[in-house]
């Protein structure tokens, strides 16, 4: 599948509303428009890495939002290969970035701000976790690479070979990489096709968001991830004994 | 993975334990965890059930097991092993700490 | 001073019993109910009764506590489905009960072995962590282990109200093999322990304000730091985020252009760099000036 350039995707998601969002260093900030409704955009393109200094602006633009436009909605758009492997990051406390821009999108959460999160590119690792799984719903488009980690880096680092852990993900499409297994974990709500009307799908996705966590209700329905939500439950049971 | 299971001749448990069950060891390489647990079977056989990440080596483990059967009074008992290449001595240890912490608790 | 076993020897289980009032713990989901990985036995790896993690109800000074040990000797201590959901319903049951929700990590973070449910596990895990932040249930992260806490349970461990670590525990993303993978030896030398330990050890972290209290790697005194921790929790406010915004922006301003751990503590207001390294945890904390 072809990828469409970064400005021809928020063309594609926010129409002319697109121009308000601006990028730096592949880091982006800015409020667009989705469905006629006013919101806050964050994110990353080109596949960039998350470092220290990328979650503290993105966190900067959370802090904004939640102080001068109350409970506009945060649209989250995720093309990241992961956290930044970089030893003097780690030093710094890269974690620790991570957890305050976490912190952040939970304080605008509380405050009535919806999240929506749209993998539009890579959505892997530790780059996903620290903000795109975050949102209230999750949507990927079709063309992005939800997941761990593809099979053959997941052979190289497991020692188990590329064909046995093909030959299960058939059953187990946790072991698959791909927005649309992802989805069968309940991982994503929806995968979204750039064929279809993106705007339009955003914009009810933002009307119908709810701060209830879903994916293991998804993901048993789905019957990608069919142990979590009993597991979970048992543990509920077990406590209130 | 080779799985396998029987049940050896034992003298039977103490009538009263510390605790239902037990848990000694940890699944990690060369080491393995065993599980005993009392109650609901035949009070003069101790019935095990084995995996194990090394095959080949179920002669020995029967014999490990017998032995551990004929040596306390285990009747009644269920220990199920869930093992990733422990040497036998080893074993042999986890079994007793397992019947140690089911008869007197943890301490 | 007589010290008991060193906690980070300790198995999870040996940890749960050091820590919490004697006789106490509560085992949830014991091992008797055989929850095990479907994945590990699909892919011919030996399974455990918990699945690596061990979650209970227990007391501390008796108090009411929650608490998870996660197993890392089973898979490095990492986060499977049963493993992950375990977690998540702990913390779920922490926010519903009002109960306080203890998790001493011991993870490299996801178990790729399980693929991306344990990735989602982690991030649901982290929804029920605000949710008890949410209720002002206190939720603490205690770091002291071999592996430490990295991938995604370390980012997971800075999303509780508070870390308590030894200097023996670690709190990362990346690890230094795969940054040295990455980087090249020259940049990050993961043979030296020394470095390592600068770059991501509870000296450096307590300096640097990500890890609440520094003590012994010793179970009665993790024990200590959690009792007085109990009674408090970390609200989520606008103040409180834009106070550590500008704490982190002056962080990486101060020292992202600093290779050199060294610096970064000389900068934190340590003077004797040969003494705080060879510190204890609590003597290390007395001496140097803790940073804001």
């Amino acid at each position: 599948m072809k990828k469409p350039s970064s400005r021809a995707l928020f063309a594609k998601l926010f129409g002319p509303s697109a121009k308000g969002i601006s990028v730096e260093k592949s880091v982006l900030t800015g409020y667009a428009a989705a469905g006629g409704t006013k919101v806050c955009v964050i994110g990353t393109c080109d596949g960039t890495y998350v470092d220290n200094a990328a979650a503290l602006r993105l966190a900067a633009h959370v802090i904004d939002c939640v102080e001068k436009h109350p409970k506009t909605p945060i649209v989250m758009l995720v093309d990241s290969a992961g956290q930044e492997p970089n030893r003097v990051a780690e030093m710094l406390g890269l974690a620790s970035y991570f957890g305050h821009l976490l912190s952040c999108l939970e304080l605008a959460r509380r405050k009535g701000h919806k999240l929506i999160t749209v993998a539009t590119g890579q959505a892997v690792g530790g780059a996903f976790i620290c903000y795109g799984m975050f949102g209230d719903r999750i949507y990927a488009l079709d063309s992005a690479s939800v997941g761990l980690m593809p099979v053959e880096a997941m052979s190289a680092v497991t020692k188990i070979p590329v064909p046995v852990l093909r030959k299960l993900s058939r059953t187990m499409p946790s072991l698959e990489f791909g927005a649309k297994p992802f989805a069968l974990l309940g991982g994503v709500e929806e995968v979204w096709s750039a064929k279809e009307d993106v705007q339009a799908k955003l914009a009810k996705a933002i009307a119908a968001a709810s701060t209830e966590d879903n994916r293991a209700e998804l993901g048993k329905k789905r019957g990608g991830r069919k142990l979590a939500l009993d597991i979970r439950k048992k543990v509920l049971a077990a406590a209130a004994r | 993975m080779e799985k396998f299971a029987k049940a050896f001749p034992s003298k039977p448990l103490a009538a009263k334990t510390a605790k239902p069950w037990a848990l000694a060891g940890v699944v990690g390489s060369g080491n393995l965890e065993v599980l005993l647990e009392r109650g609901g079977r035949p009070s003069d056989t101790m019935e095990c059930h084995v995996e194990t990440s090394i095959p080949g080596y179920k002669a020995s483990w029967l014999a490990a097991l017998a032995d551990f059967a004929h040596n306390y009074p285990a009747g009644g008992t269920k220990v199920t092993i869930n093992d990733q290449g422990a040497p036998p001595v080893l074993v042999n240890l986890r079994l007793r700490q397992a019947y140690d912490h089911l008869i007197k608790g943890d301490k | 001073m007589t010290r008991g076993p060193l906690f980070h020897e300790q198995t999870a289980r040996q940890r749960l019993a050091a820590l919490v009032d004697p006789g106490s713990f509560d085992e949830l989901l014991p091992p008797p109910e055989r929850i095990t990985s479907p994945y590990l036995a699909q892919l011919g790896i030996p399974v455990s009764f918990d699945d690596g993690v061990v979650i209970g109800k227990a007391k501390i000074g008796g108090r009411k506590v929650y608490i998870a040990a996660q197993v890392g000797q089973f898979v490095g201590g990492a986060v499977g489905e049963i493993h992950g959901a375990k977690l998540t319903g702990l913390f779920k049951a922490a926010a519903r009960d009002k109960v306080p929700c203890i998790v001493v990590i011991e993870s490299g973070g996801v178990r790729l072995h399980e693929g991306s449910a344990g990735e989602i596990a982690i991030a649901e895990t982290m929804r029920a962590i605000f949710e008890c932040r949410a209720k002002k249930v206190p939720t603490i992260a205690v770091i002291g282990s071999d592996i430490g806490a990295y991938g995604g349970m370390g980012i997971l461990s800075t999303c509780c109200d508070f870390r308590v670590m030894s200097e023996h525990g670690r709190l990362g993303i990346s690890g230094p093999i795969v940054i040295e993978k990455w980087m090249g030896k020259k940049a990050y030398d993961s043979s030296n322990r020394a470095l390592v330990w600068k770059t991501s050890g509870g000296k450096t972290k307590y300096l640097l304000g990500d890890a609440d209290a520094l003590v012994h790697d010793d179970a009665g005194a993790i024990r200590e730091a959690i009792a007085k921790l109990l009674g408090k929790s970390s609200a989520v406010t606008l103040k409180a985020m834009k106070t550590r915004q500008k704490e982190l922006e002056k962080r990486l301003k101060r020292f992202g252009q600093t290779a050199d751990p060294d610096a970064v503590w000389k900068g934190m207001g340590v003077r004797n760099i040969e003494a705080a390294s060879l510190a204890s945890g609590p003597e290390f904390a007395a001496m140097a000036k803790r940073g804001k």
